[in-house]
């Protein structure tokens, strides 16, 4: 059973706030393309001439044109957003990222070890045999 | 270099979106600049349209999924964990490679200059 988790106040306005932003971004973009279309259809009578009424339908398609465009950027932003909240406060992605350069740094330290360790091995016994060749000769 | 795949996968699908955006947009003005033509390609105009829905149903479910997520994960304090004290070992044991490097070289060299003499 998913136990409910008490965000901080601040968080969870936050959080809705974005469900907000969400819903009113796509709300806004299906409204002003669904008017654009409806406004597209050319009726027979006007309450005015054919040419305001063009100019007005012109006006309004731009206006509403901007307002998906709008929406677009506003939907982008959320998404940035989004991004930014992730990176910070998605615990399981940011404890595994650190496991993960853990291991690997830690796979590096090894394996430098490891190779330290065979390499004094090897000149350990080449030392043994110079200190041997040294120590008998005459220059000691 | 070892992939951080769990945190990348979120935030490609983020930029996934972010894509789909953009061409919901562009649809949208498909749509709208077919339909200011004389002739309008009526296959191509209900293909573009309902490719804009979809597009924007889709929009909407996957951020609906990624707040939804994140308010089961977030908790609302710092994230205080660090990889400093791995970091600091494997820069000690580089630093360890690096002296035993130069120690050997100072034999190296010693050798050379025995040997000429």
């Amino acid at each position: 059973m998913a136990q409910q988790r008490a965000l901080p106040q601040s968080k969870e306005t936050l959080l809705q706030s974005y469900n907000k932003r969400l819903k009113d971004d796509i709300k806004s973009i299906m409204d002003n393309f669904t008017e654009i279309i409806k406004t597209a259809k050319i009726e027979d009578e006007t309450q005015v001439s054919r040419a305001t009424q063009g100019e007005q339908d012109n006006y309004e398609m731009h206006v509403r044109a901007a307002n998906i465009v709008r929406a677009g950027e506003s939907l982008m932003k959320l998404v940035s957003d989004l991004k930014q909240f992730l990176i910070l406060n998605d615990f399981p992605s940011v404890n595994e990222a650190i496991d993960q350069r853990n291991q690997q740094l830690r796979a590096l330290q090894e394996e430098c070890d490891r190779k330290l360790i065979t390499l004094r091995d090897e000149i350990s016994i080449d030392l043994y045999e110079l200190e041997e060749e040294y120590y008998s000769s005459r220059y000691k | 270099m070892a992939t951080y795949s769990l945190a990348n996968e979120r935030l490609r699908a983020l930029e996934d979106i972010e894509r789909e955006i953009g061409a919901i947009l562009q649809n949208a003005g498909t749509v709208i600049l077919e339909l200011s033509k004389e002739k309008t390609n009526e296959r191509l105009l209900d293909r573009q349209a309902a490719a804009f829905t979809a597009s924007v149903l889709h929009v909407e479910a996957e951020l609906s999924a990624q707040i939804r997520y994140l308010t089961q994960v977030a908790t609302g304090q710092p994230h205080e964990g660090s990889s400093y004290s791995s970091r600091k070992d494997c820069q000690m044991a580089l630093k360890r490679v690096d002296y035993a490097r130069l120690k050997l070289s100072d034999v190296a060299r010693t050798c050379e200059q025995m040997l000429e003499n």
